[in-house]
């Protein structure tokens, strides 16, 4: 039994049925996407264009056209749990070359707005909200910049929140609009305790 | 009783009119003394003193079309309230048979002066339903159409009471009109026994060939220098990769040698006027600055112009770069294609040509074929019917910025392809990297390059024979390059023609690689001059970093440049990617909307050459058909004087688009006549003229004020 471990479940997992049913597709997941991302999201004809100037595809297990496909045929599910959805740089290189003129970051984009209702978001994403509620920064300033803007002859800090912190109750009230922060204080708080 | 009235409505309505108008009308276009018969009788105009009008209406259901989105009875039960109508039908497919049949069967049984169909579009069935008016013994021009479909059904689908209530207003308003048509009769004119092909590729030569072939007198005008257009670029032609040259010679020698074909190369059409039967085109004879033996001949040179010896070529100082061979070989400003031009004429390129008369020297006294002060000639020709074959040209695919064309040296078109594998092009045959003349190992093909795509910046459209000639191309590395491998970047394969899929089969056993992805970018190694190519493999599902020798892009083709101007003079639209239009795409693709010309080959859409040779040959024999029959008929929708209201001020002289007014002297008054068969009826005149002295046939003033009262009033008068 012991020297088995293991290979039953992988075994169960290899014979899964995992052909493409009828009831996978949501079609109203592919007309939310379309109507969040404001771009032609059922039009996709797979041509790979995407993928080709994808900097993140070469070195992850991220295909955004895959996620295209995704959004043609409304599988709402598998796209929503699919970590991958956040691997995106928003370079927008495919939105820059798509040839059916479709803007596959802005795909993604409401594609993890649709995942983060159903509070799938990566803890990573939702520091950052936190960062941008402290200090108006998703990636605040830090010494080894200033030194580093100093050197080449800037203030040490930007003209932005960093210096004029008077304008962070404002920022905050936005994000308190939107109870983002709120929102991610309780996940952070359920995922990790 | 109804038979026999039938026989002799016929008689007096229809066949004894034709009759005797054909005759005269002949006569009346050479006196020029149009407008008889239908312009006397709408002098008595605004009340109709015809006599009481019985319309009859039939509604269509067009099976569900039509039926499926409104109430039939309900529409039905209303026409028959309608004023002036004397009965009402309806029927599954009015434009069959038995629906025909109706129309006939009542006008004799209910004595019917007008009849409508609620149906489709008059430029569906029109026709159809005025030979059926026409066969129940009524003139054919007393049909009206209520359209209840295009305009109705399909729009408003999911509104059945609205589109109920839209089709009773659309029949009330036929009816309005039907109760005022008159007698119409079409004018017949005679046609030119002529015609004119424009474009000499592979298209134009075909039509001109089989024009010739059918004793059809034929002017073909090519703006190039020589005959033959892109085909004659081409190494070989799929599938059956025969040499293009070989295939194409043949047919061009025959252009040139046909007595019936008057060729004129470097030549343009300047100016279209006239109508089916009857245009008359200037041909702008471009300076060539060489004579032909006849020019030479004629000018008193017995014995003399150009026999393509080349001794000007050999001489001339300047040098630019030959299009033909896509620029990828020199030429001088005096010079000819390649060797096998027809006609095998020189040329000078007065652009760069700068007059130091070495050319005129090398030429010598005896052929004197060199004139360096030509000028522009404006031949005048008279055609019946004319062919559009103005083919295509390469989209600019520098434009698609990630590919690098123009950026980096070994990205080249596939027509440079087709000029670089040929053994007659500027490096014998070899295929030759263009950045260090080495012979490439890897080769990669980007099909759709600019095609299928929506962006704006390339075309929406499939260029339909770049997946074929990339395969043609693929077989031809694979024979001449021992140890070469063609990859393909491509979205789908469409092998569709006879023997295509076969011919992918044949490509891929050879050893052709195929990668489904479109490429996304290529990047030049700076040093080597090699290319990435980077893409995904959709099949694999993953990215892809190829390095190879060479890249050609299957790039989009596009109208040729001048065809905008050259469809205009013609009168043709052409649809927003600049194709030229046909009049229906599935039942008329050679015919244009304008009576009398025609469309062969690529103008009209991306076409491979069997493709081309089959539009040609259909075009020829559209053109040819009113050629033939010897005349046509106008349709009589023409402008009228009213010579008692006319006051004689000729405003509208110059408003009308096609020419066909003037004033004239008419019993001691100075008033307007109209050229029946110059008048297109397009009613600027009519609407314009202050004294309301103009009559537009079949859509006179008072039918119009009909239609209008009958929408505004409802009904009631
Ligand atoms: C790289 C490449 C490879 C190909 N290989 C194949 C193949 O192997 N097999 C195959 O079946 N097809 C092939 N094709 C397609 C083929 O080229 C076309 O089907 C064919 O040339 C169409 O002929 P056409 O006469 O309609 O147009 P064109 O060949 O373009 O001829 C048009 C002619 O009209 C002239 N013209 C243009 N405008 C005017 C004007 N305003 N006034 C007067 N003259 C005018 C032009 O100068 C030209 O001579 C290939 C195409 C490309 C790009
Ligand atoms: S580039 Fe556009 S059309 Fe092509 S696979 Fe990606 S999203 Fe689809
Ligand atoms: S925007 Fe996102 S999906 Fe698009 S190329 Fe950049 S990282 Fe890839
Ligand atoms: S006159 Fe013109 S064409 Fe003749 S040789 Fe001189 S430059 Fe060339
Ligand atoms: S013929 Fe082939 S390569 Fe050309 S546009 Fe169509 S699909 Fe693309």
């Amino acid at each position: 039994m012991e020297r088995t471990k293991g290979y039953p479940a992988a075994l169960d997992k290899k014979l899964q049925d995992t052909r493409l049913y009828l009831e996978d597709s949501n079609p109203e997941f592919t007309k939310s996407v379309k109507a969040i991302s404001r771009t032609n999201a059922h039009m996709c004809y797979q041509c790979g264009t995407c993928t080709g100037s994808c900097p993140s595809a070469p070195r992850s297990t991220y295909r955004i056209r895959k996620f295209m496909r995704r959004a043609v045929l409304g599988l709402e599910n598998e796209t929503l749990i699919d970590p991958d959805l956040w691997l995106c740089t928003t370079c927008y290189s495919c939105s820059d070359r798509c040839p059916r003129d479709i803007i596959p970051t802005d795909v993604i984009m409401a594609m993890r707005n649709l995942a983060f209702k159903r509070d799938i978001v990566p803890v990573n994403f939702l520091k950052t909200v936190t960062a941008i509620y402290a200090s108006g920064h998703g990636v605040p300033n830090n010494d080894v910049n200033r030194a580093a803007r100093e050197k080449i002859g800037l203030s040490r800090d930007p003209p932005t929140t960093h210096t004029y912190a008077e304008y962070m109750p404002g920022i905050r009230k936005i994000l308190d609009h939107y109870k983002l922060k709120a929102n991610a204080d309780r996940i952070i708080k359920e995922r990790e305790g | 009783m109804a038979e026999k009235k039938k026989t002799t409505t016929k008689k007096t309505e229809t066949k004894k009119p034709i009759t005797k108008k054909a005759a005269p009308v002949k006569q009346e276009i050479k006196k020029q003394a149009p407008a008889a018969k239908p312009a006397a009788k709408p002098v008595a105009t605004g009340s109709t003193t015809q006599q009481k009008p019985r319309v009859g209406v039939f509604i269509c259901h067009c099976g569900t079309n039509i039926a499926g989105s409104m109430d039939i009875p309900t529409v039905e039960a209303y026409a028959k309230t309608i004023p002036g109508v004397a009965f009402v039908d309806n029927y599954q497919y009015m434009c069959s048979t038995p629906g025909q049949g109706k129309i006939e069967k009542a006008i004799a049984e209910h004595k019917l002066t007008g009849i409508v169909v609620a149906a489709c579009s008059p430029r569906l069935h029109e026709p159809t339903f005025r030979t059926a008016t026409k066969e129940g013994g009524l003139n054919p021009f007393r049909f009206e159409m209520a359209n209840i479909r295009e305009q109705n059904s399909w729009v408003h689908m999911h509104d059945q009471e609205g589109a109920t209530d839209k089709a009773k207003d659309a029949i009330r308003i036929a009816v309005a009109k039907a109760a005022l048509l008159l007698d119409l009769f079409p004018k017949k004119v005679p046609v030119e026994k002529a015609a004119m092909v424009v474009g000499a590729g592979v298209a134009g030569m075909q039509a001109a060939l089989d024009l010739s072939a059918a004793g059809i007198k034929t002017y073909l005008i090519e703006a190039d220098t020589s005959i033959g257009g892109r085909m004659s670029q081409l190494d070989k032609t799929f599938p059956t990769l025969d040499c293009s040259q070989c295939i194409l010679t043949p047919k061009m020698v025959d252009v040139g040698r046909e007595p019936l074909i008057e060729l004129y190369t470097y030549s343009e059409v300047h100016e279209v006027e006239g109508y089916i039967g009857n245009f008359d085109v200037t041909i702008r004879k471009k300076a060539r600055g060489v004579l032909t033996p006849t020019e030479a001949t004629a000018r008193g040179l017995i014995g003399g112009g150009c026999n393509g010896c080349g001794d000007c070529d050999a001489v001339c100082p300047v040098i630019k770069p030959n299009a033909f061979e896509m620029g990828m070989k020199p030429r001088k400003a005096i010079y000819i294609n390649h060797p096998q031009v027809v006609p095998l004429i020189y040329t000078i390129d007065f652009d760069s040509c700068v007059k130091c008369g070495l050319c005129v020297t090398a030429c010598g006294p005896e052929k004197l074929a060199i004139d360096l002060e030509s000028k522009d000639e404006f031949i005048k020709v008279k055609v019946g019917t004319a062919i559009l074959a103005t083919g295509y040209e390469l989209f600019p695919i520098e434009k698609k910025e990630e590919w690098g064309y123009k950026r980096f040296e070994n990205v080249i078109t596939g027509l440079e392809f087709e000029r670089l594998i040929c053994a007659s092009g500027p490096t014998g045959g070899h295929l030759v990297r263009p950045s260090d003349g080495q012979t490439p190992k890897k080769v990669a093909f980007v099909l759709c390059a600019g095609s299928r795509d929506n962006t704006g910046n390339g075309k929406p459209y499939c260029s339909r024979f770049c997946c074929m000639y990339s395969l043609k191309h693929a077989h031809q590395i694979i024979e001449k390059i021992p140890g070469c491998t063609p990859y393909l970047f491509y979205m789908d394969i469409r092998s569709f023609g006879k023997a295509y899929e076969e011919f992918y089969y044949r490509i891929q056993d050879e050893g052709a690689k195929f990668i489904r992805g479109r490429v996304a970018n290529i990047i030049e190694d700076p040093k080597t001059k090699s290319l990435h190519v980077m893409t995904d493999d959709t099949l694999l599902d993953r990215p892809v970093d190829m390095e190879v020798d060479m890249v050609v892009l299957a790039s989009a083709v596009q109208p040729s440049d001048d065809t905008n101007r050259t469809r205009r003079l013609f009168g043709v639209s052409c649809s927003s990617d600049g194709w030229l239009l046909e009049a229906h795409p599935k039942l008329n693709p050679c015919g244009t909307t304008t009576a009398g010309v025609f469309l062969a080959g690529v103008c009209q859409g991306p076409k491979d050459i069997p493709d081309t040779v089959a539009s040609a040959e259909g075009a020829a024999s559209a053109a040819s058909i009113p050629i033939h029959k010897g005349e046509v008929e106008l349709e009589p929708y023409f402008a009228s004087c009213i010579d008692e209201k006319c006051a004689g001020c000729g405003m509208c002289v110059n408003l009308c688009p096609y020419s066909a007014l003037a004033l004239v002297e008419k019993d001691g008054r100075t008033v307007m006549e109209v050229t029946e068969a110059k008048c297109k009826g397009c009613g600027t005149c009519g609407g314009f003229c202050p004294g309301g002295a103009i009559w537009m046939n079949h859509f006179t003033t008072p039918q119009i004020v009909a239609q209008i009262d009958a929408f505004l009033l409802g009904g009631e008068q």
